[in-house]
């Protein structure tokens, strides 16, 4: 995807000190320059940015599970209360601003597909392995205050957690590759799809079990996979959590094997458009 | 050399498709310095974008076998809140430059765009001029068998648009250029060859004053 897409073309460099190299070497130095241009521009943004970066959703996480806790009082499903929130909030954040960081990567990078190495393709990936490192970082940082303030924070059973954590990010990564292709194609529904993830946070069982969520509705609201990933993921982390009937790894699983494929195929489908100085 | 074969390139604007070029098939000799002239609009800068491979015909193949660099002082590439020295290991890191190879290339862009200590500020914070000069040092840091060239041979003031000329004299010892422009002389002092971009379709003159009459008809 990311040589010079010319058939019979080959690879072409710079002479003298640089040697050819094989696409996956090109793709392999494009991603890391995106990587560490992605982080200081983020960084760079503010004064204090990497402090900022990190705090704003540390404040994020630690005002929604104090001031649910607050209200709800201090333990839900035998758990206390801010574990419980962190756990499914700060995973459920990470899918979300991939997505929406996604759907804006195209506009903010055009002016560096005139470097003919550089494909949409790769400031996607870019961008999610930062997001990543963000988020992780966060999450490091508030689970060792957690846990230093007295809460347990171990993980119940860490491999699924890890593989449900990596298979979120998978289906956030082809959820924000469509609605980048999508607002690409039609760029005002960019502010619908901004508001469409608001009731994302109530529907999704982030701030209470599942289970508390109406019944009667549960046949429809397990159509959204969020619910399932957040779900997975406490049924994993916590030890006595029992998820709600009808949450199912392998509906998440198809659901993101199913969007790979639609994300993929219209990237392929739209790829001239997409670095076309000429529109959007 | 280059080789196009059948290639059709257009655009999708919000009014339907509009074809730059359709079914185009030509090949340009190697060793040649090319001047793409023509009118406003006729296709000049696509065809050059075609040329460097920063964009992809719709169908057909340019086949070629050198090295093409991005437009000579592109500085759109530049992130704002990184300083000079950030965009300049940016570029590097994608045109494969790392190590000593990169810290080289460096000192080269800093030295030769005379920006001394600012190579460590946000490029936000440049001069438009000391950002073009950093633009044309980087293109002029590494070495391509064919420059890109889209009207802006040089920049800043007239000692700095004297050294831009020298340098780039000396790397036309070895590589060739593309240069998209409509200042005839210009043409006629640095091409062998013309391409003369009309009406969709490409006509060569290997003869350059040739070239440019038939522009002028």
């Amino acid at each position: 995807m990311n040589s010079p897409a010319r058939p019979g073309a080959p690879l072409c460099c710079a002479v003298n000190i640089l040697k050819p190299r094989s696409s996956f070497q090109i793709q392999k130095s494009v991603i890391f320059a995106l990587v560490l241009r992605e982080a200081r521009a983020r960084f760079g943004e503010r004064r204090m940015g990497a402090v900022w970066t990190l705090i704003e959703p540390m404040c994020h996480l630690l005002i929604f599970s104090v001031l649910f806790t607050l209200i709800r009082g201090r333990t839900l499903a035998g758990v206390e209360y801010p574990v419980f929130v962190l756990v499914g909030l700060a995973p459920f954040l990470l899918y979300r601003n991939t997505a929406l960081r996604l759907m804006d990567s195209l506009r903010e990078n055009r002016s560096l597909f005139a470097y003919k190495q550089i494909k949409p393709l790769d400031t996607y990936i870019a961008r999610v392995l930062v997001e990543t490192c963000i988020s992780a970082t966060v999450y490091a940082i508030l689970v060792f205050g957690f846990a230093w303030y007295g809460f347990d924070m171990s993980v119940h059973s860490p491999l699924q957690w890890v593989a449900t954590l990596a298979l979120g990010l998978l289906f956030a990564f082809g959820l924000g590759m469509l609605l980048a292709l999508i607002t690409h194609a039609i760029p005002s529904l960019k502010v619908v799809i901004r508001m469409a993830f608001f009731p994302l946070y109530f529907i999704s069982g982030i701030l209470v079990p599942a289970s508390y969520l109406p019944t009667a509705m549960m046949p429809l609201l397990l159509l959204n996979p969020f619910l399932h990933l957040v779900e997975l993921i406490r049924a994993e982390v916590l030890p006595n959590y029992m998820p709600v009937d009808g949450v199912s790894a392998v509906y998440v699983i198809s659901f993101t094997i199913v969007l790979l494929f639609f994300a993929l195929g219209s990237y392929r489908a739209r790829r001239l458009h997409l670095i076309s100085t000429k529109n959007g | 050399m280059f080789e196009l074969k059948n290639v059709t390139k257009s655009y999708l604007t919000p009014k339907g498709r509009r074809y730059v070029f359709r079914n185009l098939s030509l090949s340009i000799p190697p060793e040649k310095n090319i001047g793409l002239i023509g009118r406003n609009g006729a296709g000049k800068s696509t065809l050059m974008r075609l040329l460097g491979g920063a964009d992809i015909p719709d169908s057909g193949a340019i086949i070629t076998d050198q090295s093409i660099s991005w437009p000579v002082g592109l500085s759109g590439g530049f992130q704002g809140s990184m300083t000079g020295r950030d965009n300049i290991k940016f570029v590097c890191r994608v045109y494969g430059a790392e190590g000593e190879a990169m810290r080289e290339k460096v000192r080269y862009v800093q030295a030769f765009a005379e920006i001394g200590d600012w190579i460590d500020e946000p490029i936000k914070t440049y001069s438009s001029g000391m950002r073009s000069r950093l633009a044309f040092g980087l293109s002029m840091a590494f070495n391509f068998d064919y420059y890109l060239i889209d009207e802006v041979m040089s920049v800043g003031d007239a000692q700095f648009k004297r050294k831009c000329s020298e340098v780039f004299r000396e790397k036309l010892q070895h590589s060739k250029v593309v240069l998209v422009s409509h200042s005839m002389p210009e043409i006629k002092k640095l091409c062998d060859i013309i391409l003369l971009v009309r009406d969709g379709g490409i006509q060569i003159y290997e003869d350059v004053a040739e070239g440019i009459r038939a522009y002028n008809t």
